[in-house]
């Protein structure tokens, strides 16, 4: 579940998780608006947020936490959240279904991407 | 519920009071609707209004009971992380940490610390102690020092050396007698302060006492401090077992590699008549490490000399070291130290940006 490699794309919008097997590519955007943080989650349901907005949003530095996780600090400043190797794991594995329940919450809420 | 949510978003948008921008979310529940809008702090009033109405009109859909609207007012920046960040900065030349911990209390662990410390040092390594538990500090007394650490030139605390070990302990920072109460956060900053402000330099190894227990300081140090691997120390008896799992379990949460398990209080060999008493049970972490697949370190019997030593303040590996205890220690460092080795090299991800 530890990555071996967690590589940055050269325009700071990809983030790549290197396994002894297999790899993970996610989208800043992707990783910042499922941020695990209690900005975005909430502490209830009730509280969850829908963060949109967020096309071009950038990560400028990844920090380890302990030996369970990663904070990704992103350049609209949010820094909050944790990601743990088993909530990126998670992450990558549900893209498909998280994104498009992402995409149809947008759009019931009227927001956008941009 | 999905049409209840379309319906009210529809409301809302008739409202035409600057909506869907500043709704943060709806969810429909229960038969209630919970909503959250941004709020400008300079305009409370009109917000006030605001929610009143999104109450009336979405009160008005068919089947829900209530509708909750909270007003949220923040902004990313200043949202309180200077406290989390840098946590570790103190410890940054530090090439491993250990923790030695056990979930019960009272079966030897400051002194297994103090003892793994010197007998690591004795191997040839720079090894440092930091005593976390700051509820009952041990270190001082098992060291024989109460002397007050002076400060850097850069301001931060040295720690204070002894027996060629560098250590910190509150204990050193507060009287004796003074009882410590305190409530978590203040106990995690105490911990944070000693990582963070005592200029560790550059060791090999640092040893981290941890406090007994499985609770929120335990966890916070265990999630924020990079840990390469932590021993656990436990007697023979059922009852102090039921807690080291625990503590076991806790480091398995977050990915702090377990390096085995260390049994304390063993045996008991009588002086008189050498009869080999089992006062704790016989082989009971030795089992238990079989049982969670992790591996055992070794077994330290009790010894007086042991006891008479940690209170005199000359650790048995310095003032004993023909002793069984002794040798024990030695094996056990040689073993904590061989298989950091190994998890160091495997389970830390390189962050490569381009």
């Amino acid at each position: 579940m530890i990555p071996e490699n967690i590589i940055l794309s050269e325009n700071k919008k990809e983030l790549t998780l290197q396994y002894s097997a297999t790899n993970s590519i996610m989208s800043a955007e992707y990783l910042r608006v499922n941020s695990p943080s209690a900005e975005v989650k909430g502490h209830s349901l009730a509280q969850k947020k829908t963060v949109s907005g967020k096309k071009s949003v950038s990560i400028n530095s990844i920090e380890l936490v302990g030996n369970y996780a990663i904070k990704l600090l992103f350049d609209d400043g949010h820094s909050t959240g944790i990601y743990t190797w088993q909530y990126l794991h998670e992450l990558f594995k549900g893209k498909d279904k998280i994104w498009k329940e992402y995409i149809s919450e947008l759009r019931i809420k009227g927001l956008n991407r941009e | 519920m999905t049409d209840i949510k379309t319906l009210a978003l529809e409301k809302l948008s008739a409202l035409n009071l600057g909506y869907p921008e500043l709704i943060e979310d709806i969810v429909v529940a229960n038969k209630k609707i919970y909503l959250s809008i941004k709020t400008d702090k300079s305009k409370i009033d009109k917000f006030v209004r605001i929610k009143l109405q999104i109450e009336k009109e979405l009160g008005e859909i068919d089947g829900i009971n209530s509708v909750s609207v909270s007003l949220t007012s923040h902004s990313d920046s200043a949202l309180p992380k200077a406290d989390r960040k840098e946590f570790t900065s103190g410890v940054s030349e530090v090439k491993n940490i250990i923790s030695v911990a056990s979930g019960k209390g009272g079966v030897g662990k400051s002194t297994t610390s103090i003892n793994l410390a010197i007998a690591i040092n004795q191997l040839g390594f720079s090894v440092g102690l930091l005593d976390a538990d700051v509820y009952g500090p041990s270190i001082p007394k098992l060291v024989g020092d109460k002397q007050k650490p002076k400060k850097s030139k850069a301001g931060k605390i040295l720690p204070i050396q002894k027996y060629n070990i560098s250590l910190m302990s509150i204990g050193f920072l507060i009287p004796e007698d003074s009882p410590m109460i305190w409530r978590g956060p203040m106990v995690i900053s105490a911990v944070s302060q000693m990582l963070n402000d005592v200029e560790w330099g550059n060791l090999d190894y640092l040893i981290v006492d941890m406090p007994p227990g499985t609770g929120d300081v335990q966890l916070t140090m265990a999630q924020r401090v990079p840990m390469s691997g932590a021993v656990i120390v436990s007697t023979p008896q059922d009852l102090a077992l039921i807690d080291a799992i625990k503590g076991m379990e806790m480091f398995k949460k977050v990915n702090v590699p377990i390096l085995g398990m260390i049994e304390n209080m063993s045996t008991f060999i009588c002086p008189n008549c050498r009869n080999e008493t089992h006062i704790f049970g016989f082989e009971g972490a030795k089992v238990e490490a079989k049982n969670q697949n992790i591996d055992f370190l070794g077994d330290i019997p009790l010894e007086i000399a042991l006891r008479e030593c940690s209170d005199k303040g000359t650790p048995i590996m310095l003032s004993k070291t023909d002793s069984i205890v002794s040798k024990k220690f030695l094996e056990i460092a040689k073993s904590v130290v061989g298989k950091v080795g190994d998890y160091s090299n495997s389970s830390k991800p390189n962050i490569i940006i381009n």
